[in-house]
């Protein structure tokens, strides 16, 4: 098991050092100029020079790259190059936290939605249940979750005012400040990740139900919750944490729209306005970042699948 | 004029009071105690107002005071939703190169002037200033007693360090700002010099200004070093009438009232609070929901005006925005290239590429565009001198410019050129933002109505646009300027052969300039620059405008309107009302 993880952990260091390289070149290879970007209505040819040297971008690429990498290797990811060139550390210190806790409570409404709905569609299957589910599910699917959020502005923050539409209070506002503020982009979030995950546990569930070892659970007169919750679920749910494992990490990193309808800066938008901008170093440490997520939500999977099966051995 | 026969004979007799003063005396007959804060006199007012050609018979009536206070109790905090924009990235002067962030600075911060509603330059932290004869020497008299908000005392030293600091053009970008000042000297604690090198008209209004100027807004030597630059771009310390408590990057801004702010009776506001709202629907919501109850930062978009006059609890209050926008067409490039605009200009007819380039500009229905694209709130523009600028601005120019929408006039010209009824037209592109797609859609769209010829539209990134554009690689490109205050903002800036944006990075050994290029309104432009005389130097300003249209530096679209929204509970007195910013010292809720 340590040497697994131990391999694992080296193979995914590698995964996130090539990913990092390959967009510092990429960045670089596409169109566009920072500087240009940055003076926008200002500026002339001398500051546009004088600039370029002040960021370091006179230098050869490679110069660049190895500054880059031996800075990162002591845990600075350099400036911003855009605005008041405040450090990336400190502008992903304050998108992390807004992201992980939009995506957490999505995760959280979407495993509360998903898990009743995907069981009792499975247990009543063909029924007016199981079809009011799927229909519901495929609903939640279809909904662009940018349309489903500027509905819930208008509803619940526009017409009724019980919920602020946009913005984000830190936990440290205060629980209430900080729950109002993301309810409504965790609903549009996690609704079409809670009908994803709905689907999944119903045809995962009734693959399992059919299993043999059921009959016998049954027959050994295990109640139908035990058998539930005890057998079937635990079995059923290794595919579906796979699924989760990744949607959650693209939730992380993708959640972009539903943070722009919401006006929430979270890692997503941090990484597509840096894009934007050409901000070099904030893309570089974004994808530092959203590759590290890729990587250990991914790692993090594989153990549970020990854990929940202990048929699997990690090795 | 605004000069009414309908005026009594005591307004008769203020308005040529008004009017009665010598225009090459930069005092303007007034004295300095006249001209001293924080409050000015009444005939000072005036005499400013009718100095800059904005003074109406509605300033001459008797319960007009230009010192007008908002009717709300002070107190209370002020949501602010800022448009379009995710994060307010820098509130470094040195930095700061949008709009949307000298708004929030024009609080913070203060400069030695300060343009009022009328866009006429008041002393800020000048108390009184004169100007030599020569119009080389401006000597300014600083306020006394002003502290920064970290309680540091302001003096001539702080300008000095900030003339340092913003001249160095690896620290701050607008150093070219300040390329004409020959020296700054330090006359006394609280007195300043500046020697130019040449006169310039726009010293006061243009490099001096707190807002948009940005290279000579004051900052605190003391606490930056203590912050360095990258925490005061976060939280810069100034002695305006707020100063910066908390900024959370793509959180927002809070200004809480600055107590010690040099004028006792500002600010009105406890706190302001600003919000970086991106997205069309999320400011309307957050409007509507009561989150916001004032909208600032980028131009609002057109489509949510209507829906918010509509809106009893709202205000919407429409002016002339300082800017102009264009269509940007490559001299380089065929079929619209021209390499010589000095040409006369009955040669430059002849001229196949111009024929193709005054077509081009002809056929530009503006009307028709500003209710499609602008869904009516903009106004149509021929020039870079906007409708803010008043006195300086040609209302005939719509008229008079060889660009004026002539549909028949531009089919002619593009076949004589070789391309009847837009028949083997080269397909275009036009190069706009993702933002301003519908607008390229509807201009494309007007194109092919009037020409039959197609031009495609090419949404790129403002990074990539820009360099394009920086390096003459476009046939035609959508955009323009904004925060323009004085001439100098639109014709310097933008119409000279050494304009900052003129191709400002592109291959001079293949192209000698830009966009546009011609001696006599480089001419026009340089004596205007130097003109103390107003209605002289209009006179220049009008003719090198009128040369940049009839020459077509670019086919000139519209200018813009800005757009105040704001809740009723939202008094915002008309004094404070300038045209693209926000200034929100004198704003009182109730």
């Amino acid at each position: 098991m340590a040497s697994y993880m131990l391999r694992r952990f080296i193979g995914s260091i590698i995964v996130m050092w090539a990913v990092a390289t390959l967009v510092f070149f990429m960045l670089r290879f596409v169109p566009g100029d920072p500087i240009a970007a940055m003076l926008a209505d200002a500026g002339g040819p001398d500051e546009i020079e004088a600039m370029k040297r002040n960021l370091g971008l006179d230098r050869s690429l490679f110069v660049q790259y190895a500054i880059w990498f031996q800075n990162m290797l002591h845990g600075d990811l350099g400036n911003s190059i855009y605005g008041s060139r405040v450090a990336v550390t400190a502008v992903l210190a304050e998108a992390i936290p807004r992201t992980l806790s939009l995506s957490l409570l999505a995760f959280v409404i979407a495993l509360a939605i998903a898990l009743p709905a995907g069981i009792l569609s499975a247990t009543r299957r063909n029924t007016a249940t199981d079809t009011t589910v799927s229909l519901l599910a495929f609903l939640g699917l279809s909904m662009p979750d940018f349309w489903l959020a500027i509905l819930l502005i208008i509803v619940f923050a526009a017409n009724l005012q019980w919920l602020p539409a946009i913005g984000y209070a830190p936990l440290s506002d205060g629980f209430w400040p900080w729950f109002s503020h993301l309810i409504l982009p965790s609903i549009a979030i996690g609704t079409a990740f809670s009908a994803i995950i709905a689907r999944m546990i119903r045809s995962s569930l009734l693959e399992v139900l059919k299993a043999d070892y059921m009959r016998t659970a049954r027959a050994k007169g295990l109640t139908p919750w035990m058998i539930m919750f005890g057998h079937a679920l635990p079995n059923a749910m290794i595919p579906v944490i796979t699924v989760i494992g990744i949607a959650f990490a693209l939730l992380i990193s993708g959640a972009v729209v539903v943070e722009n309808v919401f006006a929430i800066k979270g890692l997503g938008r941090v990484l597509i306005e840096g894009i934007l901008n050409r901000d070099y170093p904030v893309v570089q440490g974004a994808v530092l970042v959203v590759s590290a997520i890729f990587v250990f939500s991914n790692l993090i999977v594989d153990l549970l699948y020990g854990v929940i099966d202990p048929r699997i051995r990690l090795n | 004029m605004k000069y009414s026969g309908k005026l009594t004979k005591k307004m008769r007799q203020l308005w040529d009071e008004a009017h009665d003063f010598d225009p090459s005396d930069p005092m303007l007959g007034l004295t300095g105690k006249e001209l001293s804060g924080p409050k000015l006199s009444r005939r000072a007012t005036l005499r400013l107002l009718a100095a800059g050609g904005t003074l109406t018979a509605a300033h001459l009536m008797p319960g007009f005071s230009g010192m007008a206070q908002a009717s709300g109790a002070p107190g209370g905090t002020l949501s602010c939703g800022w448009a379009g924009v995710a994060e307010i990235q820098t509130l470094d002067p040195a930095k700061i190169g949008q709009v949307l962030q000298f708004q929030i600075t024009s609080n913070v911060l203060s400069g030695l002037m300060h343009i009022d509603a009328s866009l006429v330059a008041q002393g800020d932290l000048a108390e009184t200033w004169t100007v030599s004869d020569d119009g080389l020497e401006y000597t300014f008299k600083l306020r006394e007693g002003v502290t920064f908000h970290n309680g540091d005392p302001f003096s001539a030293d702080d300008v000095m360090y900030t003339f340092e600091r913003s001249s160095n053009p690896e620290i701050s970008i607008h150093s070219k700002n300040l390329a004409n000042v020959e020296k700054l000297e330090k006359l006394g604690d609280y007195e300043v010099k500046f020697t130019l090198k040449k006169p310039q008209a726009s010293f006061l209004t243009k490099t001096l200004e707190r807002a948009s100027g940005r290279a000579m807004t004051i900052v605190c030597k003391g606490a930056l070093e203590q912050m360095g630059d990258a925490q005061y771009g976060l939280t810069p310390v100034g002695t305006g009438p707020f100063k910066v408590t908390e900024h959370v990057l793509g959180q927002g801004v809070v200004l809480e009232k600055f107590a010690d702010y040099y004028d006792p009776e500002r600010p009105k506001l406890d706190k302001v609070v600003i919000k970086p709202i991106d997205g069309v629907e999320p400011i309307a919501a957050a409007l509507e929901a009561g989150d916001i109850q004032y909208i600032g930062g980028n131009p609002l978009a057109a489509q949510l005006i209507d829906r918010f006059k509509a809106n009893s609890d709202l205000i919407v209050d429409i002016k002339p925005a300082p800017g102009f926008q264009s269509v940007w067409m490559n001299p380089w490039r065929e079929p619209m290239k021209v390499t010589d605009f000095d040409k006369p200009m009955e040669e430059l007819l002849k001229d196949k590429g111009f024929m193709v380039r005054l077509a081009l500009a002809k056929a530009l229905d503006r009307d028709t565009y500003v209710k499609q694209a602008h869904f009516g709130y903009a106004v149509p523009g021929y020039g870079t001198i906007n409708p803010a600028m008043a006195f300086y601005y040609d209302e005939a120019i719509a008229d008079k410019s060889q660009q004026a929408f002539d549909p028949d006039g531009a089919r002619a010209l593009l076949a004589e050129a070789g391309f009847p009824g837009g028949k083997g037209f080269p397909e275009l592109e036009l190069i706009t933002t993702p933002a301003q797609k519908r607008n390229g859609l509807v201009l494309a769209n007007i194109y092919k109505q009037v020409l039959g010829i197609t031009v495609k539209v090419v949404p790129k990134e403002f990074s990539v646009g820009i360099q394009d554009f920086n390096n003459c690689e476009y046939d035609m490109r959508l955009g323009g300027s904004g925060g323009d205050y004085d001439p100098d903002d639109g014709i310097v800036d933008w119409m000279m052969t050494a304009s900052k944006f003129n191709g400002r990075t592109r291959d001079k050994e293949k192209y000698a300039f830009g966009y546009f290029s011609n001696a006599e309104a480089d001419g026009l432009i340089e004596k205007q620059s130097v003109t103390a005389g107003l209605e002289a130097r209009k006179a220049l300003v009008q003719e090198a405008n009128q040369i940049t249209s009839d020459r077509v530096a670019c086919g000139f679209l519209y200018h813009p309107v800005d757009v105040q929204v704001r809740h009723k509970s939202v008094n915002y007195p008309a004094e404070s009302r300038i045209p693209g910013l926000h200034d929100l010292d004198r704003v009182t809720l109730g």
